[in-house]
């Protein structure tokens, strides 16, 4: 277990600046995850921290040690890998042991660590299987297996479920977390996947065009973007002009007061789920379509010209079809507001 | 259409298998054609010729350069090229277009430009090499590129070498350790279809040993079919046989692998 810190960091690639003045820390047993667009620098982070990739300025420090330099086999870590990284000769426990014959462990403990570790990733029985008679799933928790052999000082996972179908995914994802924190292992989690993301991270940091938007933990995210490209990329948002009142701001006709503002914004980050629709044939604004998700409904309204997305519970809601006349209005229970750029 | 393609495929046959039967009742047949009749059709048969050749002292000490020549150009081929071609996949995939492009180069310029060439620069600074049979090795090599080369480019990346090699790294591993555990052991296919392409190039290869003076397996036959046109022909015979045996080994092999030469990239 190590605390990661990033400092400063800048690449580029030809023309393109990957990364600049990146800087991220990893607290000792925490899991981060880096979200982003394609081509966010996210993965070139990841790769940096890996050493596959040296970065043109700036500094990689582990439990204080720098190791911007230390080449990767010297940097003890694990890393599970968006593609498939079996070694297909080997059998799922020939991989694990793979990495702890590297590391010179002897053959009693090389024999506990890997029963442990299958054990824990649940692949005993499918242990003597090789890469090619297993599913995606199972060779992705071997992978996991392998990495965690060594007892790495850092867990790097690079998209480690985008290439498997959604049910795994969801499973997988949720034993990640449980052998992660069973483990206490310092992890950095690369992914494009704001649900995942959200589900499974300690931090999310959201990035755009080579920097760090903003970090912090999922609800904190969610509820209070610093900018309008993290209200944008992180979940749905509406994005609604807010009049002055007094020392409050005035929004869909309620006076609401504002928990985080920046300097001279003007538009109110307004969730779907903050949306209120009352059905009312004498409403100005008109549904122009409705999406059914089982326990919740998404209307789209018309609303003074522009378009508004909201989420109402399926059991709470009129029952309102395309083209009826409605009224939408700030939930009850929102008090306060996000402000973002105008 | 299916008449017309069994058609296609019998004229095919026939362009490629009357030669060779012609060339077989030639060299194994001691009648001369025109005394040829149905009734003399099973007569006169012998392979006491061919026979003869294998007890010939200098077809025996070519066959043996030859095949000598062969298992050397397979080894630098090996030696060479696969931690080359793994470099290029793993550090710079962005040299595959131009590493195509040089493979290709020894099939555009003529053998005897290559041997020129290459006797001018090596007869003043070590006439030593050109004066032993295997110097031929390194224009084997050379000129096999074309095949080797795609063959271990197309199995490094069935296997994802990139991230197997990553994968390898990030649990300590040395460059050397991966190419030999990991890669190596993962791309016999593509090991035994470049092997098999080389061979088969080496065993059927005259000019640069015509041209570099030296007694290979295709010189000897070329020489003694001047002599003895019957045993000759034979002798072609069966160096064809045996390459064929040789392609026939290497063809099961991948077989055996879920492979043929086409996913080896040949």
């Amino acid at each position: 277990m190590a605390k990661v810190f990033m400092s400063g960091i800048r690449k580029e690639f030809g023309s393109t600046v990957a990364l600049s003045d990146f800087t991220l820390e990893i607290e000792s047993g925490e899991l981060v995850c880096l979200l982003g667009p394609s081509g966010c620098g996210k993965t070139t982070a990841l790769r940096i921290l890996a050493g596959f990739e040296k970065a043109d300025a700036g500094s990689v420090t582990v439990g204080g040690e720098d190791i911007t330099y230390v080449p990767t086999p010297k940097r003890n870590f694990g890393m599970v890998f968006q593609e498939y990284s079996l070694f297909p000769n080997m059998t799922g426990r020939e991989n694990v042991e793979f990495a702890l014959k590297l590391r010179k462990a002897g053959s009693a403990e090389r024999k506990d660590t890997i029963d442990r570790l299958l054990e824990v990733t649940g692949l005993t029985p499918h242990a003597d299987k090789f890469p090619h008679q297993m599913s995606g799933g199972q060779r992705q928790r071997v992978a996991l297996a392998r990495a965690l052999a060594s007892n790495p000082r850092v867990l790097l996972l690079d998209e480690p479920l985008s290439a498997l179908d959604a049910k795994v995914r969801d499973s997988l994802r949720e034993e990640i977390r449980r052998v992660q924190r069973e483990i206490g292992v310092t992890t950095l989690f690369v992914t494009h996947d704001q649900h995942e993301a959200l589900a499974i991270a300690d931090r999310v940091g959201v990035m755009s065009h080579g920097r760090l938007e903003q970090i912090d933990p999922p609800r904190a995210l969610y509820e209070q973007p610093d900018s309008a490209f993290v209200a944008g990329f992180v979940g749905t948002v509406n994005r609604i002009p807010a009049q002055v009142d007094g020392d409050r701001w005035r929004v869909l006709n309620r006076s609401v007061s504002a928990s985080q503002t920046v300097d001279g914004a003007t538009l109110a980050a307004i969730r779907p789920e903050q949306i209120a629709v009352d059905v009312d044939a004498a409403g100005d604004d008109t549904v122009r379509e409705v999406v059914f998700l089982g326990p919740l409904t998404r209307l789209t309204v018309d609303h003074g010209g522009s378009t508004l997305i909201a989420d109402v519970l399926t059991s709470e809601f009129g029952g309102a079809t395309m083209g009826d006349r409605v009224r939408v209005r700030l939930r009850d229970d929102v008090d306060a507001i996000v402000l973002i750029e105008g | 259409m299916k008449v017309l393609r069994t058609i296609f495929l019998i004229l095919l046959g026939l362009y490629f298998f009357v030669p060779l039967l012609a060339m077989a009742r030639f060299a194994f047949q001691s009648v001369p054609v025109v005394l040829l009749t149905p009734e003399k059709l099973l007569e006169g048969w012998s392979i006491s010729g061919l026979i003869e050749v294998f007890g010939n002292p200098e077809f025996q000490r070519a066959t043996i350069v030859s095949l000598q020549l062969m298992v050397l150009a397979i080894v630098l081929t090996l030696v060479l090229l696969l931690p080359l071609a793994a470099l290029v996949e793993i550090r710079a995939p962005q040299l595959r277009t131009l590493m195509t492009a040089i493979t290709l180069l020894p099939w555009v310029v003529p053998p005897v430009a290559l041997v020129v060439g290459v006797a001018a620069t090596f007869r003043n600074t070590v006439p030593w090499f050109l004066a032993s049979p295997y110097s031929l090795v390194p224009f084997y090599v050379l000129w096999a590129l074309p095949f080797s080369y795609r063959a271990l480019d197309a199995g490094l990346r069935s296997i994802g070498a990139r991230t197997l090699y990553e994968a390898a790294r990030v649990m300590g591993a040395s460059t050397f350790t991966i190419i030999v555990r990991v890669l190596v052991p993962n791309m016999i296919g593509a090991i035994i279809a470049a092997s098999v392409l080389t061979a088969a190039l080496v065993l059927g290869e005259f000019a640069f040993a015509a041209l570099l003076l030296k007694e290979t397996l295709p010189t000897f036959m070329a020489e003694f079919q001047r002599s003895e046109p019957r045993a000759g022909m034979a002798l072609a015979l069966a160096v064809m046989l045996l390459t064929a045996l040789i392609i026939w080994i290497g063809v099961r092999a991948l077989r055996k692998r879920g492979m043929d030469l086409q996913a080896a990239g040949v």
